[in-house]
């Protein structure tokens, strides 16, 4: 969980020009620095909108989407996506190979299956489990790139954009601040992703609180960072869980495995630049621990990764900087 | 013909026979499966004879919106791109790696290979640029509201006018291409709204109807919605696309408008309103609100039409039936799906229900893959390009509506109820 703390008011500079926005079932907020908050909110709204526009390419739960279309069509035809589509899928292909198969957004047959078994209290079959997985994985996925054509190569395929959407979008946000001139400001989307462009006033960067998972640690932040020109995400286990015959399980499964898996219960990351990645990877770590912290830190020597373990452990940290005790 | 009981469509059910269920996907806070997926094949078309060669005059925002149609409509292809903004050009290029780019309109006008174009550009230079294309011999489709004045808007319905019926003009007035309404239009037919009595539309959204811009001379150009000597206002630009939604439903044209508003929200020196009330006299009595505000988003847009059995209301691409006690049956109702609104009940209105049901597919549990109106209205200007066919809004059409929301606009302006001349509608 994480609680921007967006406040200036120790600082002499100006007030923030602050927006938010509902999108993506969450709350996006942008805070501007600057001293022209009407160009500032311009900028702003202009990010906002795309989010929404985001939420209208990534959603699989819009008829209206791209990607249901996607889900909907491509194991029958030749599905013509757009260039920012393109550009997605493939940097999605990219990300499950990095993260060893542990982020997967072809995933979903799986999750949906386990899903499925919890609500009816059992366990699933290995015949199901098999005939999920077949429908899963990068190899069921045919991109064209030079016509932009999507095709599925198995009829239960499904794409499933959840855990990565709002860091794209918040990328996304991002360059187009930056076109219309704003070089510093903090944007989230809901309690798992934050951008930080450059720094707030008289500040050395934003500060940002990382929460523990509902109800620990008497909301104590597990941690206080310091963001510039960075992005933090936090993915956590969180809803339903199932038991059946003394065996537990949440909403994630390992992709790889096709298995629930149970090593982490909430992992943070840092890293300079991109949000999107941060995105899958957090989410990868959930189900590949610190193994997987340790070969992704070979690619990306300045990430920083914060993880929180079954048991009474205290985080581990690796790579992390810290602004204040926590 | 067997009429389909409630029981044989038991959600569960519906999930467990199909090994499909495995897809999961919500709408309207259901599981349900996409519809393709279920079988259900809509019409697609296949053209013979060679795609319409289209290019996308003004890459803003809406003009990109195009581009993204266009690059999977069939029987179009996108041959060139054109903005005078470099930015704005780059960004329309990035969407069409494969079309031409250029930045002067007149390249785009004399090019041969060019079969139509896409005007999207500001309001105020639509004029220029869309009586050049017509001229010229392309098929054009222009933004609604056509121009910022009534001049301009006739100038374009005459070129328009002049190139029928071998050349195409379509009005950027994308309601009247999507299927919904067309739907709901039935049951207006039907006479199922009983004796009409009112309308009522609203399109509010919290934003400041500023644009980002690097630097202030192109801050000048990109914020012409906030110029009151151009600008159309939230009734021309937002409101256009309701009140034709209504004139078109209801029939017949008002007589007269009255307007109000003024700025309640954005305090930064603008004089452009940014929350409008028009209020349209049509005939037999009755009166059309149009709420438009940059102030408030609760509630978005929509749109109601009441009458004395039911009244209908239309909500993006979804409308429902609410029907008064005493209103006589229609027969078919009792199999519909309901939702539930506070403290009335809508009978939900899906086009293709029974072709649906026939096919044993739910629509209640099965979410039809959904287009926006504009994918619907080029797809439209392609077919009728093809066909031969007239387009789904001409330039009757989008002159009229043009002049509706800028007497509208003028209304508001002066302070004074305009009362709606015949002759200002006659295009001979």
């Amino acid at each position: 969980m994480v609680q921007p703390e967006l406040n200036s008011a120790e600082g002499n500079g100006p007030p923030l020009t602050r927006l938010a926005r509902h999108a993506m079932a969450t709350r996006f907020e942008i805070a501007l620095v600057g001293d022209r908050p009407e160009a500032l909110r311009a900028a702003g709204e202009e990010a906002l909108d795309e989010i929404e526009r985001m939420e209208r390419r990534l959603s699989r739960f819009r008829p209206d989407s791209d990607l249901f279309r996607v889900n909907a069509r491509a194991a029958r035809e030749p599905v013509r996506v757009d260039p920012p589509m393109l550009r997605f899928l493939r940097a999605m292909r990219d990300l499950t190979e990095e993260t060893g198969g542990c982020f997967d957004i072809t995933a979903g047959p799986l999750a949906a299956l386990w899903r499925r078994a919890g609500e009816e209290g059992r366990l699933p079959e290995e015949a199901e489990l098999e005939a999920a997985r077949e429908a899963c994985g990068w190899a069921n996925v045919e991109l064209d790139e030079a016509d932009r054509i999507v095709r599925f190569r198995h009829p239960l395929t499904s794409l499933d954009a959840g855990a990565v959407g709002k860091g794209w979008a918040l990328e996304e946000c991002a360059w187009l601040l930056r076109e219309a001139g704003v070089e510093n400001a903090l944007l989230h989307g809901g309690t798992s992703s934050v951008l930080a462009m450059g720094q707030p006033p008289d500040q050395e960067a934003w500060r940002v609180a990382v929460a523990p998972p509902a109800g620990e640690r008497e909301g104590q932040p597990l941690s206080l960072v310091g963001l510039r020109d960075q992005t933090l995400s936090v993915s956590a286990v969180w809803g339903r869980h199932y038991s059946v015959g003394g065996f537990e399980w949440g909403h994630v499964i390992h992709p790889a495995t096709g298995r629930p898996a149970a090593d982490t219960r909430l992992a943070a990351v840092v890293l300079p630049g991109a949000a999107a990645a941060g995105d899958a990877f957090s989410t990868a770590l959930l189900a590949g621990g610190r193994g997987l912290a340790e070969i992704l830190a070979v690619k990306h020597p300045e990430m920083g990764v914060l993880l929180l373990e079954p048991g009474p452990r205290s985080p581990w940290r690796f790579h992390w900087s810290e602004v204040g005790e926590a | 013909m067997t009429k389909p009981t409630s029981a044989s469509f038991n959600r569960r059910d519906f999930l467990k026979t199909g090994s499909l269920g495995a897809l999961g996907v919500l709408f309207n806070g259901l599981e349900a499966t996409p519809l393709a997926a279920a079988g259900y094949e809509p019409a697609q078309r296949v053209f013979d004879g060679p795609p319409v060669a289209c290019a996308v005059i003004g890459t803003g925002l809406w003009g990109r919106e195009l581009i993204g149609f266009l690059d999977r409509t069939p029987g179009a292809s996108l041959h060139t791109v054109c903005d005078h903004y470099p930015a704005f050009l780059r960004r329309g290029a990035a969407l069409a790696p494969q079309a031409k780019a250029v930045e002067d309109y007149r390249r785009v006008v004399e090019d041969a290979e060019v079969d139509a174009v896409f005007v999207a550009t500001p309001t105020h230079q639509h004029r220029e640029i869309t009586v050049a294309a017509l001229e010229a011999g392309k098929h054009v489709y222009c933004e609604a509201p056509l121009a910022h004045t009534v001049a301009d808007a006739r100038a374009i319905a005459a070129a328009a006018k002049a190139a029928a019926p071998a050349k195409l003009f379509q009005a950027g007035l994308q309601m009247r291409s999507e299927p919904q309404n067309h739907h709901v239009m039935t049951f207006v037919r039907t006479g199922a709204l009983g004796s009409l009595a009112m309308a009522r539309s609203q399109v509010h959204r919290k934003e400041s109807w500023r644009r980002p811009a690097p630097n202030r001379e192109r801050e000048e150009v990109v914020n012409w919605r906030l110029n009151r000597e151009i600008s159309t206002g939230l009734l021309g630009e937002w409101g256009i696309h309701h009140l034709d939604t209504v004139r078109w439903l209801a029939g017949g044209r008002p007589k007269a408008v009255s307007a109000f508003g003024g700025v309640t929200q954005w305090h930064d020196g603008r004089d452009v309103a940014d929350t409008t009330q028009a209020v349209f006299e049509f005939p037999n009595e009755i009166a059309y609100n149009l709420s438009c505000s940059l102030a408030n988003s609760f509630e978005g847009s929509y749109d109601v039409i009441f009458g004395g059995d039911s009244a209908i209301l239309l909500r993006g691409t979804q409308a429902w039936m609410f029907r008064e006690a005493d209103a006589p049956l229609l027969g078919w109702e009792v199999y519909a799906r309901r939702d539930q609104f506070l403290n009335d009940t809508g009978i939900s209105l899906v086009a293709d229900a029974t072709q649906l049901l026939a096919q044993g597919i739910d629509p209640a549990t099965h979410a039809a893959e959904a287009e926006s109106p504009v994918f619907h209205a080029v797809s439209d200007f392609i077919a009728a390009i093809h066909d031969g066919e007239p387009p789904a809004a001409g330039y009757a059409e989008g002159f009229e509506a043009t002049v509706l929301a800028l007497k509208a606009n003028e209304a508001l302006l002066t302070g004074k109820r305009v009362e709606l001349r015949d002759e200002w509608f006659n295009l001979s």
